[in-house]
């Protein structure tokens, strides 16, 4: 394989495949990029087993025998790129399991595994395919990704629900500590009703890589895996096998207070109080009632905050403990001017959504004071 | 002790009193039988133990110490007379003592252990006089309370001062030594003789040339802090008579939580080690539930001759239910036991939160285990440990317990 390019034309789409490569590996390939050059055209694909990552990127070929795959030491190169001087031109060369990076009065000689050996997910036997803006399937990621798990024992928390739904498409995340929930309504009706649950790494990656453009963006489901296409990459995710918890039981449908605030002023109040609430827990009391919220938090060295927001309020008083940091979670990924917080007592979850907003909506379990 | 120091009308900036009781559990036997007194006695873990936990200073003088085993020290003092510990017995009087100091000379008192007790005298000095009159105080109430025992005090300006001036004079010592003076009298002192400073700090200090407090001061602050952090920043003034460590008036919240014991030695009985971890497990769960607290990941440990064999494992949703942590010891001793010897066991919950503070959104179907430990822990309660419990504990171990060296008379050390 044979090729001549720019520093700036690597960098991105290695940059694009390298978040996917884990840093320690006990399958030596993992650690590699696959390189395959077609004619004037640069395939990049990096796999952790889980989830698998390709893009493209233009280039010259040097004549004869450029075609082929070579797989390289995904972090080295991609160090490599980086270091060199900006707008650098870069050649590579590879022959008999070797490659060899010039540019300038520079050479890198890295070592090679053979293309034969890198593992590719199975994308055979479709299920189910539809198209949306990347913006949208981008906005929605951004909107629940926050309230996925980590490292939960209850392995199926540890991911996104994607959901279809007759004209619906859903995502839901939750920790079992609080619940995010975003809805698209969509021009045409899907046949079939779906739930799949893309892992956590999958998910991070996706919000990482997907810009806010309108450029069709193609999703595929199979059995066990999801393929979704931008013109930029391939992203291709196992999924985690596992019943997603009945997450419509704990969405509440009614309730009988109900505050309707500013979000900016009520969100910054949160997070001034949140800085004397304990590091660990991170509690803070709420005291709603007509016209006023109240929120005050303390810590173990007896240190105090507390703030009022102006709010409409309808309902009798209600004092009631939360973590801090979902709340503002919730409130950051609301994006309207005012938001609704839906209650009815200390031992039941808040709803919270935006204001006019149907296509959110954001559940969080209070706190024992 | 220059009798004006009594009279010195200048106020300390810092008083720390610090009280250590002599040969306390020794003493608290030769206290109730007079038979025992002026006799070597040893303290042991029921009459089963082999290990010393304390002896009289009569025994001291054949060279008998702590941690010695009994075996051994027979050799050194044939008429070592072996007495069973009543842990209950010395925690009350320990409650007793601390409770009186804390009412009657200040309330800025830490419980260091359970026979040794730190008293920030500052701001007593105009009610109750010179700290050399508080420490005189100390002495007399613990004498008062205890029903006659003696105990060693040290008073200085700081807590490691303190600590070590208490040490000088044993038993029923008194040594004052006034701040001004503590940087001098500390010069010549080897720095690992101070409490905290250990055999690894000391050799690391060593290698630098510094083996005295006066060695460890002269060193630029910034060598210890590179190795030690701030642990190094505290040592180097600990070295000056500076030691900046204040009162701990609360006991934090736990960190961990744990109970631990020794199996006949080279045990390899499956059963009997699943026995043991019950034990323990139920011993955790009782505790997790006695302070209102759940905890998520627990350490299983099993210790073999020169090694332990653990692990952390995780539950799936916070608990503190002896079954649901027993379960965690079944499945380590199936995946991680391979019939090595055991000499120990070992059940600690890790970084334990108050119960039930955040709620769930999926109820966990409310478990029957829960009205069932309502019930046992109030049977318990009424009637004694285990007087209710899984029937493999029928098979436990008769070993008594042990009283812990960190126990408290309050809150979650407060524990057999």
């Amino acid at each position: 394989m044979k090729f001549i390019t720019t520093r700036e034309d690597l960098i991105k789409p290695l940059q694009m495949v390298c978040g996917v490569v884990e840093r320690r590996q006990t399958l030596p390939v993992l650690s590699h990029v696959l390189l395959s050059l077609q004619e004037e055209n640069l395939t990049l694909t990096a796999t952790d087993l889980e989830v698998q990552m390709k893009t493209h990127t233009p280039v010259r070929g040097m004549g004869d025998g450029g075609a082929g795959d070579i797989t390289l030491p995904a972090r080295k190169f991609l160090d490599i790129c980086r270091a060199l001087p900006e707008g650098a031109e870069v050649q590579l060369i590879c022959e008999g399991g070797r490659a060899q990076i010039r540019s300038g009065k520079s050479r890198f000689t890295l070592a090679t595994l053979p293309a034969g050996e890198f593992p590719s997910i199975e994308t055979r036997e479709s299920i189910l395919e539809f198209s949306l803006a990347q913006k949208d399937l981008r906005q929605a990621i951004e909107r629940t990704h926050f309230a996925m798990a980590q490292d939960d024992v209850r392995y199926y928390l540890n991911g996104l629900l994607l959901e279809l739904a007759e004209r619906v498409l859903r995502l839901v995340a939750t920790d079992g500590h609080r619940l995010a929930l975003c809805e698209q309504v969509r021009e045409e009706e899907f046949y079939e009703n779906q739930q799949v649950i893309i892992p956590r790494k999958g998910v991070l990656e996706l919000h990482r890589l997907l810009e806010d453009n309108d450029a069709e963006t193609r999703v595929t489901l199979g059995s066990n895996f999801i393929l979704i296409c931008t013109p930029e990459m391939n992203f291709t995710s196992k999924l985690i096998d596992g019943r997603f918890p009945d997450y419509q039981n704990v969405v509440p449908m009614s309730t009988d207070k109900t505050a309707v605030c500013e979000r900016e002023p009520l969100r910054q109040a949160l997070g001034r109080v949140s800085i004397l609430s304990n590091e660990k827990y991170r509690g803070v009391r709420m005291a709603f009632s007509q016209g006023v919220l109240q929120i005050s938090a303390h810590n173990p060295e007896h240190e105090e905050a507390e703030e009022e927001v102006a709010i409409d309020y309808t309902g009798s008083p209600l004092e009631i403990g939360f973590n801090v940091n979902y709340l503002l979670d919730a409130l950051a990924a609301c994006d309207t001017e005012q938001v609704q917080l839906l209650l009815s007592d200390p031992n039941s979850c808040c709803l919270i959504r935006g204001m006019n907003d149907p296509s959110c909506r954001y559940v969080v379990m209070p706190m024992r004071l | 002790m220059s009798p004006a120091l009594d009279r010195c009308p200048r106020l300390w900036p810092r008083a720390i009193i610090h009280m250590d009781m002599n040969a306390f559990f020794a003493a608290v036997e030769q206290r109730d039988d007079p038979d025992l007194r002026g006799r070597p006695v040893a303290v042991t873990n029921g009459l089963q133990g082999t290990c010393i936990i304390t002896c009289s200073y009569e025994a001291r003088t054949f060279g008998i110490h702590t941690g010695m085993r009994l075996t051994a020290a027979r050799r050194l003092c044939p008429a070592l007379v072996q007495r069973p510990a009543r842990p209950r017995v010395y925690a009350r009087v320990s409650a007793a003592i601390m409770t009186a100091l804390r009412d009657r000379v200040s309330p800025d008192m830490e419980v260091f252990s359970v026979d040794e007790a730190f008293l920030d005298v500052t701001r007593c000095q105009r009610l109750h006089g010179t700290p050399l009159r508080m420490a005189r105080m100390v002495k007399a109430i613990v004498r008062e309370v205890s029903g006659g025992l003696s105990c060693s005090v040290g008073v200085s300006g700081d807590k490691t001062t303190a600590k070590f001036a208490a040490k000088l004079e044993k038993p029923d010592g008194l040594t004052v030594i006034p701040p001004w003076e503590a940087r001098e009298r500390l010069r010549d002192i080897p720095v690992t003789a101070l409490c905290g400073v250990a055999e690894g700090i000391g050799r690391y200090l060593a290698r630098h040339g510094a083996r005295t407090c006066g060695d460890v001061a002269a060193l630029p602050v910034s060598v210890l802090a590179r190795r030690f952090g701030n642990l190094g920043r505290r040592i180097w003034l600990m070295c000056q008579g500076r030691d900046p460590d204040r009162i701990h008036l609360d006991t934090p919240p736990p960190k961990s939580l744990g109970h631990g014991k020794v199996v006949p030695p080279a045990t390899r009985d499956r059963a009997l080690l699943l026995t043991y971890l019950q034990h323990m497990s139920e011993k955790v769960a009782t505790r997790l539930r006695r302070h209102e607290l759940e905890a998520q990941v627990f350490f299983i440990g099993l210790r073999g001759e020169s090694a332990w064999l653990g692990e952390r494992l995780q539950t799936a949703v916070p608990v503190c239910d002896g079954g649901a942590i027993f379960a965690l010891c079944r499945d380590f001793m199936d995946r991680a036991w391979h019939n090595e010897p055991v000499f120990q066991v070992q059940v600690t919950a890790l970084a334990p939160r108050p119960r039930r503070l955040q709620l769930t959104l999926f109820e966990e179907t409310a478990s029957p285990s829960d009205a069932l430990n309502v019930v046992m822990d109030e049977i318990n309660r009424c009637y004694g440990e285990f007087t209710i419990a899984p029937a493999r504990l029928l098979q436990r171990s008769t070993m008594p317990d042990v009283i812990a060296p960190a126990w408290k008379p309050a809150g979650h050390r407060q524990s057999l």
